[in-house]
């Protein structure tokens, strides 16, 4: 098997994957998680960088009980469907609570946390993830 | 006007077949088209999924060719998740529709066996944005079971009217020699079996699978020249893409490349949904058998559990689907799947279908998706 994560890549992202930075269509408002010159929906090229709130709200969520690799010493864990205010949403990790203590709705926080471990290249990767919001406002 | 038909189709028993690589598939596939004379092909479409990564083989149009002896041959590999087998039917399809060749090989292969269970739950979402899904841990089955969820939600229907979908796909493949799982099963069974993701359970998905498929096209100019029992038209393909990320589009639960793909091919071929009688659908996932068949219009929405339940998708229904077993039990070999779905219609539109056989069927269609529905393939086939 190949190395899931790679240096290179993790850099790229970083600033993505650490504070949810993204690039927004100044035509539709569609979100891209990587720079780009034409919009995803619109394809209109006025396009700058923004970041997402640091919180969401939960559609809906599911347990992965069979982890992919690099996640194998993680399972079970909860991932959820997200919706920021603006209507954008993304699927996540889903920390710090039960499965019991989520319902559609559940006011989110965003945090950074270990995503996971490539064992082959032994990258740990960290990113976004979201838990029930503890710290007040928006 | 110039039209495509199949003349002849070849498919191996879905299984894990340890001791074959994929070239050894090939060459039993292609082996069983020993029937069609010459053995003259202008071009060939190799579709496989994986290879890269579980065989390191990639260039498989050249390796393919070689391996059944025909070095010489133009060939391409063609990769479109789990619909590779379709893309590359639809790729024949427009090589013929184009003058440029006569006679076309589409062969499916792929051997997921070589996976350990983590890459076997890590290679689906290869077919959704990674930096968005599979970083974060989020698996295919994840995202078909929230998707699973929301569907159950919105028509509040109880499990069974999507958990029934495995029970009719077990007791089809029970008749199917060529099928990975040839048990029957029960509604308990399936919601007993254990939780991949809530509320998806191991039974309303796939597993590992090896296979191969071929079909040869020919185009109507050709056919007078090559020897062939019974042949059938290919008389419509389609294909079209959606937004990647399922959660994106304007209703998750809306499988739009399918609908835009099937309703294509359909008007190419000149008929009507009602005419088709053999379906052969993409049910990686339970729930895609429902979304499909309200995508492509067979049912209303919310409504294709009941439908089921009466018996409409089954022998004496309105249209039967995946007659032997389809993804979840005849089994996904993921590249070579959409070959299998091809080849089956062929096997029922010339009254080969042994026990599977759908009296009285003249026209069939298949629908083929990649990841879940970012691309669809739609194919529609009139008796020869
Ligand atoms: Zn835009």
């Amino acid at each position: 098997m190949h190395a899931v994560f790679r240096p290179p890549v993790n850099w790229r992202h970083r600033r993505f994957r650490y504070k949810l930075v993204v690039w927004r269509c100044l035509n539709c408002g569609a979100v891209h998680h990587y720079a780009t010159s034409i919009c995803r929906r619109c394809r209109s090229n006025r396009i700058d960088e923004d970041k997402l709130p640091d919180r969401a709200r939960l559609i809906t969520y599911t347990v992965v009980k069979n982890p992919p690799i690099a996640f194998e010493k993680q399972a079970p864990y909860i991932v959820g469907l997200v919706e920021f205010e603006d209507g954008t949403k993304l699927v996540a990790g889903i920390t710090d609570c039960d499965p019991e203590e989520l319902k559609p709705g559940t006011e989110l926080e965003r945090v950074v946390r270990k995503i996971a471990e490539d064992g082959e290249s032994g990258l740990i990767v960290y990113g976004y993830k979201f838990r029930p919001a503890i710290t007040r406002g928006r | 006007m110039r039209k495509v038909y199949i003349v002849g189709a070849s498919l191996l028993k879905v299984d894990e077949q340890w001791g074959h690589s994929i070239d050894s598939l090939v060459s039993q596939v292609v082996d069983g088209l020993a029937e069609v004379r010459p053995w003259k092909i202008d071009s060939i479409y190799v579709a496989n999924a994986l290879g890269e990564i579980l065989q390191n083989q990639a260039n498989l149009g050249a390796i393919v060719a070689e391996d059944i002896g025909l070095a010489g041959v133009p060939a391409l590999r063609v990769e479109a998740g789990g619909a590779s087998g379709a893309a590359a039917l639809v790729s024949g399809y427009q090589a013929i529709l184009s003058g440029l060749a006569d006679t076309v090989l589409v062969i499916g292969v792929e051997k997921l066996s070589d996976a350990t269970p983590e890459e076997a739950v890590f290679l689906p979402s290869l077919s959704e944005r990674y930096d968005l899904v599979g970083f974060q841990g989020v698996t295919e089955s994840a995202l078909a079971a929230m998707m699973y969820r929301m569907y159950l939600e919105r028509y509040e229907l109880p499990q069974e009217m999507v958990a029934q979908f495995p029970v009719i796909m077990h007791e089809h493949a029970s008749r199917a020699p060529h099928a990975q799982y040839q048990f029957k099963t029960t509604l308990d069974n399936v919601l007993s079996s254990p939780v991949v993701s809530p509320p998806l359970r191991r039974l309303e998905t796939t597993a590992p699978a090896d296979g191969a498929a071929a079909l040869i096209l020919s185009s109507s100019d050709a056919l007078p020249t090559i020897q062939h029992e019974q042949v059938v038209e290919l008389a419509g393909a389609a294909s079209s893409t959606d937004i990647v990320f399922p959660f994106d589009r304007e209703d998750p639960l809306k499988l739009s490349a399918a609908t835009r793909a099937f309703f294509e091919a359909l008007a190419r071929a000149g008929l009507s949904r009602e005419q088709v009688k053999v379906l052969e659908i993409h049910d990686s996932y339970s729930i895609l058998a429902n979304l499909i068949l309200e995508s492509i219009g067979y049912s209303e929405e919310g409504a294709s559990g009941v439908d089921a339940k009466n018996g409409m998708f089954d022998y004496g229904g309105k249209v039967v689907i995946n007659a032997f077993g389809g993804l979840k039990a005849r089994g996904h070999p993921l590249g070579a799947t959409g070959v299998y779905q091809a080849a089956e219609i062929f096997l029922q539109l010339t009254g080969r279908a042994g026990a599977c056989q759908v009296d009285g069927a003249k026209y069939g269609a298949m629908i083929s998706l990649s990841g879940l529905g970012s691309a669809a393939y739609a194919l529609v086939m009139k008796e020869g």
